[in-house]
């Protein structure tokens, strides 16, 4: 702690009021960023919405192959606002829940949403029976988009999510986990690495004069995540995940577990812990 | 791979070593309440936390299932103890107020959490399994009430705050140059259809709008503010299109007007956007608004159409709405009386404002009120208006310079 935070926090309580103006000052620096990662996550919903009803329309029609193609760059838009996203607990979990998470693994008639989606549309190469889980997702984005548009976020949350998301790549993308079926665990690694970068980006500037050290490590990591990804971007997004080859994968498995741990400092640094 | 580390789950040994001096030095100076700490002192030097409460994730439920804990900054240990990769979450109905996210088989995170005092359920493994139950119960350290509220309070609401005028000033733009268009393309009854629609987001900011006192004279003067009122040449707006398109029923000299509010608003947005946030501007804005509406503005219809001037009142409430939301959580902690007055006197305002709708539907432009309903929307806006002018000494914090 610095001394001149000690001295006014001194004064703020021998003054009452009067060293509120210090304080305030300090953490109102907060409010731009956290209004403006507002905004990206409304974006990001707004076009969820927009790309879902697409995704679900040629579920319902059908159309298998442009499901397929729809899957993955729908999904992104949800990966890349996930610390948010997943504040609401029911929908998360009838949006994004993985086999694993039933009993009946993927017989269990409540898996449901991208996941079970993804199940019908590659394991069983039809999208005979789908329909219900496709009109239960997009009544499900329409309520998140909803419910985000109203929802103020917790501070904590917005500027824990920057580890929180790196967190997830760790477990669940590098594993080749989520996407199983798919195996476009790379378009959700790209969504969850950019939606991390957004938070880093937003708070960059109120910490990089007091951790000039931690700035440029950081920025390092993720322009390594950013270069070894983009070895696997297509023309239209990105290569299927047994594609990536494994000293890649030990790079971006290194960087990413690194980004995680110096990420979750981020908090500190802002005074949000 | 290992699991990440994290802000929350810190590397076992250090932490241990770091509790055991910490532990020790606290013995040491305090020289009390020896036991206690010998016994935190010999787990802790075993790398087990004993204030830690911890639990188990079976394959078919927590372990306990039922836990009790004092409110205030509580850390929980989960331990996995299934053979799949499981979250755990802490759940105030379907918002997650904290979680662990693939706690993998056999390992065990840890979870910092500030707790207030209440009745949370917990989720514990496959979806399916039956949620554990989380009592939290008042304690000293909760206890210790804030006597006034603290920026870092301030800080999700203000955020929000300007989230939303961004969002509503935006579309003000957007909404007014429609309404141009239709103007320009000659096309009455679009415009008239388009108005009410276009003061909305303007009608939702407006609390806020005041402070800009140029804008708001370009932007919504109304015409006995003019010399030669609606003759006034200087008389623009809002409501001298409103004139034209509901009085006139013309278009004639309109397009100047409209293409005039579209950049005045497009300044006002720029304005919004670089203007800072500090408490005031939610702690006096709505007072004075809803002061203002109450007194001013209500008693008086300065509105030319029956259906705008309802549409106008339920905009302004919206974003008074808004504001008082924002503020909840704020308020509450500090004087929760005035939290609930305030929320009482909103939903009697909008229930008013309900009624004061089904009077006025349907019902022909300048048809006069219903005997009494305009008295009945002004008592309600005015005691709405008191809840809200007890916020600045309430909340105490110093908004100078707002």
């Amino acid at each position: 702690m610095k001394p001149h935070f000690l001295a006014a926090t001194a004064l703020a309580a021998a003054l009452g009021y009067a060293g509120m103006a210090y304080a305030e000052d300090e953490d109102s620096k907060l409010v731009e960023p956290l209004a403006a990662y507002k905004s990206y996550v409304a974006d990001h919903t707004e076009k969820l919405l927009e790309n879902t009803t697409k995704f679900t329309a040629a579920v319902n029609a059908g159309d298998i192959a442009k499901a397929k193609a729809l899957f993955a760059p729908t999904r992104m838009d949800y990966e890349s606002i996930e610390p948010i996203a997943e504040l609401f607990s029911d929908l998360d979990h009838t949006i994004d829940s993985r086999a694993d998470d039933f009993e009946g693994k993927e017989k269990d008639p409540k898996f449901s949403g991208f996941h079970r989606i993804e199940y019908g549309l590659w394991t069983e190469n039809s999208t005979k029976g789908l329909e219900p889980y496709a009109t239960q997702l997009l009544a499900d984005v329409k309520d998140l988009n909803h419910r985000i548009e109203n929802l103020t976020f917790p501070p904590e949350t917005v500027v824990g999510g920057a580890a929180a998301l790196m967190e997830e790549v760790a477990a669940t993308k590098i594993s080749g986990e989520e996407d199983r079926y798919s195996h476009t665990d790379l378009w959700d690694f790209k969504a969850n690495f950019d939606g991390s970068k957004k938070i880093y980006d937003l708070v960059k500037p109120l910490i990089e004069k007091d951790n000039a050290d931690f700035v440029k490590k950081v920025d390092e990591n993720f322009k390594v995540v950013d270069d070894t990804l983009a070895k696997y971007k297509t023309a239209d997004g990105y290569e299927l995940y047994d594609k990536l080859s494994d000293e890649d994968r030990k790079v971006l498995a290194a960087k990413v577990n690194v980004l995680a741990t110096e990420l979750s400092t981020l908090r500190g640094k802002l005074g949000l812990n | 791979m290992s699991a990440p580390e994290t802000g929350n789950g810190k590397p076992s040994a250090p932490s241990a070593r770091l509790m055991y001096l910490a532990v020790a030095a606290a013995a040491g100076l305090v020289l009390v309440g020896g036991a206690a700490f010998y016994v935190a002192t010999l787990k802790s030097h075993h790398g087990d936390d004993a204030s830690n409460i911890k639990v188990a994730v079976t394959s078919k439920s927590c372990e306990p299932n039922e836990i009790s804990v004092p409110a205030g900054e509580r850390t929980f240990e989960i331990a996995n103890t299934s053979d799949r990769p499981v979250e755990w979450e802490i759940l105030d109905g379907v918002m997650v107020v904290a979680e662990r996210e693939n706690i993998a088989p056999s390992f065990k995170q840890t979870l910092k959490v500030r707790l207030a005092p209440g009745d949370y359920e917990v989720t514990c493994g496959l979806l399916s399994n039956p949620r554990g139950t989380l009592h939290v119960v008042p304690s000293e350290e909760a206890n210790a009430a804030p006597t006034h509220a603290t920026m870092r309070s301030f800080l999700g609401p203000l955020s929000e705050y300007k989230f939303y005028l961004g969002r509503q000033s935006s579309a003000a733009v957007r909404t007014a140059k429609d309404l141009a268009d239709a103007i320009h393309a000659g096309d009455l009854a679009k415009a008239q259809a388009l108005y009410v629609v276009a003061r909305q987001p303007y009608k939702r900011i407006e609390p806020v709008v005041y402070r800009f006192s140029d804008l708001q004279n370009s932007i919504d003067p109304v015409a006995d503010y003019f010399e030669k009122r609606e003759a006034d040449p200087a008389f623009v707006g809002y409501h001298r299109i409103e004139r034209g398109l509901f009085v006139s029923k013309s278009l004639d000299g309109l397009a100047p007007v409209a293409d005039r509010l579209v950049g005045d608003l497009a300044t006002l947005d720029e304005r919004l956007k670089a203007m800072k946030m500090t408490p005031g501007i939610l702690i006096d804005s709505a007072g004075n608004f809803a002061t203002q509406l109450s007194r001013d503005r209500l008693p008086a219809d300065k509105s030319r159409n029956a259906q705008g001037d309802l549409s106008d009142i339920e905009a302004n409430l919206d974003g008074l709405g808004k504001i008082v939301g924002l503020l909840r959580p704020v308020v509450k902690p500090v004087d929760p009386a005035l939290a609930q007055r305030i929320d009482t006197t909103l939903s009697e305002t909008e229930n008013a404002v309900a009624e004061h709708k089904t009077g006025i539907d349907g019902a022909a432009p300048d048809a006069p009120d219903r005997p009494g309903q305009r008295k009945n929307l002004v008592a309600a806006f005015t005691n709405l208006a008191d809840a809200l002018n007890q916020l600045p000494s309430a909340i105490g914090i110093d908004s100078n310079g707002t």
